[in-house]
């Protein structure tokens, strides 16, 4: 007896990805339920703040739209990241550009903020959200991939374009940033 | 700041956390982070990290693939432009090959006309060979003095020989000249036998 999709939980991406193509679109969602919470994540610790929902949705559009190109030879998770950081830095030009042409509101500061504020729950997080705001956006960027989604420096090397070694370097510096931040407050 | 010198273990700490690491390696960590203050203190900071990031929204996953279009609707819109670009291909290559045929053609049939500089028709100096076949001819070199026959055909009255000058012509062989010059095919109606050549000792 062939078992249903819910009893097969050890397929693997490239397995889901064949039967998508294949015509199964709960393949899809399995996929997308699998990594969505880590894109959530990643954008997140990135420094997005607003519109992380629509953020996600558009990496996994084009991912889907671009299958093809997608040969295995990386995990699924690490070419999703690649697709979302590109993404994340196109709007942040777009939002380089608005911001030269219209002037920045104090109320939208409030807004960005204040929903953050929301969700943090505890004075200990708060200051740990802090310290990553003290770091370069790469570090942040290979500090939060390796710390919070366990990636390896290859991995990491190839989401933000660099090399193990320049990842390595990020990682350190950023580590030692944060410990400074937080023994000093 | 960290003063532990054990590098190899402050990079295993974030696979640690994640349980990324083989029983060797765990037992290997958990022994050095027994004795070692700074590691575990690092350890603490990158367990607050990984915890801090649970503040993303929850994605619902059946609104993202709702936007995802299916495969089958994907593929036609990539390959379209891949078969318009073979179409394109085939089209130039056949004006390619057109304008260097019909350019090829112009060019051989004015060489036809042009190339024999002195012709001359019953000639005394020219050496017309009774046979159209074998054709001789020789190098520019030995002489322009020696008649070398050019495509002749038997149904031809008047052999065409190069000449050492038209200047010795007649009217009358000017005349006769211009005349099989106009019935002159710039391609041989049959393939002409091999070139011997003179100096060869044939």
């Amino acid at each position: 007896m062939t078992p249903s999709p819910e009893e097969r939980p050890e397929e693997t991406d490239m397995e889901l990805i064949n039967r998508w193509k294949a015509g199964d679109s709960r393949a899809a969602t399995r996929l997308v339920g699998r990594h969505s919470q880590a894109l959530a994540r990643f954008a997140a610790s990135a420094g997005e703040r607003e519109g992380i929902e629509e953020l996600v949705q558009d990496t996994f559009v084009r991912a889907f739209a671009s299958l093809d190109s997608f040969r295995g030879e990386s995990t699924m998770r690490t070419w999703l990241f690649t697709i979302e950081r590109r993404l994340m830095l196109d709007r942040r030009r777009a939002e380089r550009r608005s911001r030269e042409t219209v002037p920045i509101e104090e109320s939208d500061h409030v807004s960005e903020y204040g929903a953050l504020d929301a969700l943090i729950a505890d004075e200990v997080q708060e200051r740990v959200r802090r310290s990553l705001e003290a770091l370069s956006p790469t570090q942040r960027e290979v500090f939060t991939l390796r710390v919070q989604q366990g990636l390896s420096y290859k991995e990491i090397a190839e989401i933000v374009d660099s090399t193990e070694g320049a990842a390595r370097v990020h990682y350190h510096n950023a580590i030692r940033t944060v410990k400074e931040f937080l023994s000093d407050e | 700041m960290n003063d532990c010198t054990d590098n190899d273990i402050r990079e295993m700490l974030p696979d640690l956390l994640h349980g990324a690491l083989g029983a060797g390696a765990v037992e290997r960590a958990e022994a050095h982070l027994a004795s070692c203050e700074e590691c575990r203190a690092e350890l603490e900071v990158l367990r607050m990290v990984k915890s801090a990031a649970v503040f993303a929204p929850t994605i619902d996953a059946d609104q993202v693939v709702r936007r995802i279009p299916p495969y089958s609707k994907i593929v036609p819109a990539v390959e379209a432009p891949a078969r318009s670009r073979l179409v394109s291909w085939l089209v130039a290559a056949t004006v390619a090959i057109t304008v260097v045929g019909v350019g090829s053609m112009l060019v051989t049939k004015q060489g036809a006309t042009t190339a024999p500089t002195s012709v001359a028709t019953s000639l005394p100096s020219a050496t017309i060979p009774a046979q159209p076949t074998p054709v001789a001819s020789k190098t520019p070199a030995s002489g322009a003095s020696s008649a070398v026959a050019v495509g002749t055909q038997p149904s031809h009255t008047h052999a065409l020989a190069v000449a050492a000058d038209v200047d010795g012509l007649t009217d009358g062989n000017l005349v006769q000249l211009m005349s099989d010059m106009n019935r002159f095919d710039a391609l041989p109606a049959t393939e002409s036998d091999p070139v011997i050549s003179v100096d060869s000792g044939y």
